[in-house]
């Protein structure tokens, strides 16, 4: 995995597109051999990071870092790192061989160098056989693994992958997305990987950057990011997610009281700090909710109970969703809980009475 | 909807009629050359091959069609070049300045020929360029700059930007990228503004009177013996520039025409 | 090469170069010429003698000069006359093109445009002899008895002259109303005819208007060339076809006054650069370039 030494760093970038400030003092750094994800929606810098990277376009302001030196002006070719291109990029006039070679071919390489050192990456993509083959031959996943391949076999320092997935459906999706790692374990490169899918970013990622509007909200592991939000946008980005508003009360640095319609509601702070009476949210998982219908709790003793009534059951294969309204002093709040499905069904129907539970740990504060 | 039939019979009719009007001028002088001609009549009765063999025997003529061709292959190879380097430098950005040179290039083909060969005359002289082929060279590519460029211009835009900067990504310098990635897909842009600019220049006439000094191309030294009739070999030269033209254009077309796969990289 | 705001290492030299060949050579052999032409419209002839400092005398002359105003006046007549023939010709057969299928549309525009290729002086010279007095449509006529002596009306005039760039110019009047004919969406003929119109109805309140643009272009394209062509005149107007064009051409023959026909193209540039300005305006998205 990472290794902790910081390969490329970014520090204080911006840019504008003319009036649209694209990024917005953007400091990141990327560590040597991981596999971090830039993920955000359309227009929130991401794409734009990715391409200051590969020289394709430079900061207004900042530093783009290698080996302590700054690269922001170097020309693109001169740059140690190479580009999966959304749309591939492969030339068509080409063969596989031609594409893969090309790189090596214009270093000055020779022939049976080159011959060897594409036979060789061809094979760890598993597209040995095509390699006479021009691209308009191909399926849209073997021209990805080609342009994989010919971005790899330059042995860049840093592999940049410009939402490569897009194009594909969705069970050669998943199929590429196992592929990309076991290709990161084996040939231990950098990636840094750019997408809008926040569940293919969970998938892949060992660290993923969270970005909107230019700026990077979170950046941590998967489990970090999704389990513990540190924003309103990050929270909800990520899958389903119940985030009851309310005004920041008491507490210490580790835990506060979010006054919400259902009450007070204690949350687990983790140094998210705001001034008391401020809006903020108490996020819960919709997985992390326990339903009790009348027979207690399966689960152990809850830490927080409330009542409300099922209004919607939804089923969605493995697992059914059902939205409850709590109901507290100051109104009622629809919180989605999201339990495993059973072929029987479960017991509860729309127009239940049902009480809802759980632990401590998972409430979490997230300021507005 | 079925047409109402005696529309269609007037339809019919009116292009069959501009069939005639089009194509009347051409066909007899290529029919005539089949056949025997002696003071200027036409014996109907006398089919013969003797105007194509006094063709042969035509210097004058032979010495205006290899100008012809000599400027027409310098002004094909001048604009593919130039318009080569222009189209590459107004598809890598939008300005004023950019916009100002695709107007200057495209003036000599909108205004007529007459205009820019007397501003090319004007020029030459005031210049001090004697006029002689290589002022028709000049004129002619002046004129089919605009041809030229536009096809290039709009195969380059096809292309788009992926494939250059994929090429400088994988560490290639701009002569590499241009010779390896954009030549090899724009050849066929190459080829058939190239064929077309060359069957313009084998017929220009208005700007070519214009700029020549003692020099002719074939369109001029037709328009000399114009005055006086024309020989009956003339016939034949017409039926071989037709047959020339219409190869030239069909190659032209063949390669203009995108093929399926044309323009993306997969 | 480069896009602007891509970074290569080692182009500066290339891309120097390129760049003052990009705009060099234009300047150079367009621009600089037409700067030099309009300058000289400003100069003034004497005798042989040229001076070379700036007059308006020549525009002056074409003004107030009973010659020049009513020929070019003559001319633009002439010219329009040519293009209202073309597109009355020419739409027809461009409606019968793009209601043609597959490879009969693409065949017959083919032969449509196969006599652009034939020799510009060839086909004028054999429409000359065709209208001529021992010419083919002469003989015809006299043939079919339809008349005893030749016609002269065609013979060196401007009737010749109008006859003779109408036939020339015609494949430039077809093509322009058929791509705008080819463009309109057949949806809306569909659409025409299920909300109840008939055949004729829907030409004139659905294909016509829509078509409206693409003969205006090819009114103006075929204008411009027409207007533009000294040559035709020259060869088949004789001494009563006399057309603006050609009054120029002799400023640089026989009358030898270089200064007073650049200033005569200029008026001419400025009525082409009008009427390119009216067909943009009023034509289709092509303007006047093909």
């Amino acid at each position: 995995m990472s290794s902790d030494r910081i390969l490329l760093e970014l520090k204080g970038v911006s840019k504008s597109f003319g009036a649209t400030r694209v990024l917005e003092q953007i400091d990141l750094a990327v560590e040597d051999g991981e596999f971090i994800t830039i993920l955000g929606p359309s227009g929130s810098g991401k794409t734009t990071i990715l391409r200051m990277i590969g020289g394709f376009t430079q900061p207004d302001q900042g530093e783009i870092l290698l080996d302590g030196r700054d690269i922001a002006k170097e020309p693109i070719n001169r740059r140690p790192f190479n580009t999966v291109f959304q749309d591939y990029a492969l030339f068509p006039h080409m063969t596989v061989a031609g594409n893969v070679g090309y790189g090596l071919k214009v270093r000055g390489v020779t022939r049976g160098t080159v011959e060897k050192r594409v036979a060789e990456t061809l094979d760890l993509v598993q597209l040995g056989a095509f390699k006479d083959r021009y691209p308009q031959q191909l399926s849209g996943g073997q021209r990805q693994r080609v342009a994989l391949a010919r971005a790899i076999i330059c042995e860049p320092r840093l592999i940049l992958l410009d939402e490569p997935l897009a194009a594909l459906d969705v069970e050669l999706r998943k199929q590429m997305q196992d592929f990309l790692k076991v290709i990161h374990r084996e040939i231990k490169t950098t990636f840094l990987f750019v997408t809008h899918d926040q569940e293919e970013a969970i998938a892949m990622a060992d660290r993923i950057c969270v970005m909107n509007y230019g700026k990077i909200l979170q950046l941590g592991s998967p489990t970090d990011v999704y389990y513990k939000p540190r924003s309103e946008f990050v929270a909800r980005f990520f899958g389903d997610n119940n985030l009851i508003e309310g005004t920041l009360g008491a507490g210490s640095s580790e835990r506060r009281v979010v006054e919400t319609p259902i009450g007070p509601l204690p949350c687990i702070a983790d140094a998210v700090d705001g001034a008391a009476g401020s809006r903020a949210f108490a996020v819960i998982r919709p997985e992390a909710i326990r339903v009790d219908v009348g027979s207690g709790w399966a689960q152990g003793t809850m830490d927080q109970v409330v009542s409300g009534q099922v209004t919607h059951v939804g089923f969605g294969g493995s697992t059914t969703v059902a939205v409850v309204e709590a109901v507290g002093q100051g109104g009622a709040v629809p919180l989605r809980v999201k339990l495993p499905s059973r072929v029987e069904g479960l017991p509860i129907r729309p127009g239940d009475r049902v009480r809802l539970g759980w632990r401590a740990g998972d409430c979490r504060l997230v300021v507005g | 909807m079925r047409r109402h039939p005696l529309a269609t019979v007037g339809l019919v009719l009116v292009t069959a009629l501009v069939f005639v009007l089009l194509y009347g001028p051409i066909f007899i002088p290529i029919v005539t050359s089949f056949f025997n001609v002696k003071y200027g009549t036409v014996n109907w009765d006398q089919p013969s091959l003797d105007a194509y063999q006094k063709l042969t025997q035509n210097d004058s003529i032979f010495e205006a069609v290899e100008n012809t061709f000599i400027v027409g292959l310098s002004a094909v190879a001048l604009s593919l070049i130039l318009g080569t380097i222009i189209a590459l430098h107004c598809n890598s950005g939008k300005s004023r300045s950019r916009a100002l040179l695709q107007f200057v290039v495209f003036l000599p083909f909108l205004m007529p020929p007459m205009i820019t060969g007397l501003s090319l005359l004007i020029f030459f002289r005031e210049v001090d360029i004697p006029r002689s082929m290589l002022t028709i060279i000049i004129g002619h590519t002046v004129f089919v700059l605009a041809l030229v460029y536009r096809t290039i211009l709009v195969r380059l835009q096809g292309i788009g930007p992926s494939m250059v900067e994929a090429s400088y990504d994988l560490g290639a310098n701009a002569p590499q990228t241009f010779l390896y990635v954009l030549l090899p897909n724009l050849k066929s842009a190459l080829i058939g503004a190239g064929v077309l600019a060359f069957a313009l220049s084998f017929d220009e006439t208005m700007i070519t009177i214009l700029v020549t000094g003692t020099q002719n191309t074939l369109p001029i030294r037709l328009w000399g013996m114009m005055r006086l009739g024309f020989t009956p070999d003339i016939n034949a030269l017409v039926a071989i520039i037709l047959a020339l033209t219409t190869g030239l254009v069909l190659v032209a077309a063949r390669t203009l025409i995108p093929k399926e796969f044309a323009g993306s990289e997969g | 090469m480069a896009a602007s705001g891509h970074r290569i290492s080692g182009d500066t030299f290339w891309r120097g170069l390129a760049i003052a060949l990009a705009y060099g050579l234009p300047i150079f052999f367009i621009l600089l010429p037409l700067a030099a032409f309009l300058v000289y419209s400003l100069f003034w002839v004497q005798g042989t003698d040229m001076h070379y400092d700036l007059t308006l005398v020549n525009y002056i002359r074409f003004f107030k000069e009973d010659i020049y105003i009513p020929v070019l006046r003559q001319t633009i007549v002439l010219c329009l006359e040519v293009a209202a023939l073309g597109v009355l010709f020419g739409y027809p057969v461009a409606y019968f093109l793009s209601s043609l299928r597959g490879r009969k549309k693409y065949t017959l525009l083919m032969l449509l445009l196969v006599p652009l290729l034939m020799s510009y002086i060839i086909k004028m010279y054999a429409i000359r002899s065709i209208l001529g007095g021992n010419g083919f449509l002469n003989k015809a006529l006299i043939a079919l008895h339809i008349i005893d002596q030749p016609l002269t009306f065609f013979v060196f005039n401007l009737n010749a002259v109008l006859l003779t760039l109408t036939v020339l110019l015609l494949p430039f009047a077809i093509l322009p109303i058929f791509l705008s004919l080819e463009r309109i969406p057949k949806n809306l003929l569909e659409a025409s005819a299920d909300l109840g119109a008939a055949n004729w109805q829907s030409f004139f309140r659905v294909i016509l208007p829509l078509s409206v643009p693409g003969v205006v272009s090819a009114a103006t394209f075929v204008f411009i060339l027409a207007i533009g062509d000294f040559l035709t005149p020259q060869m088949v107007g004789g001494q009563n076809g006399f057309t603006f064009g050609r009054i120029i051409y002799s400023q640089f023959g026989f009358a030898y006054n270089w200064p007073f026909g650049a200033a005569l193209s200029v008026i001419l540039t400025a009525l082409v650069t009008l009427a390119i300005a009216v067909g943009f305006r009023f034509g289709g998205r092509r303007g006047g370039a093909l």
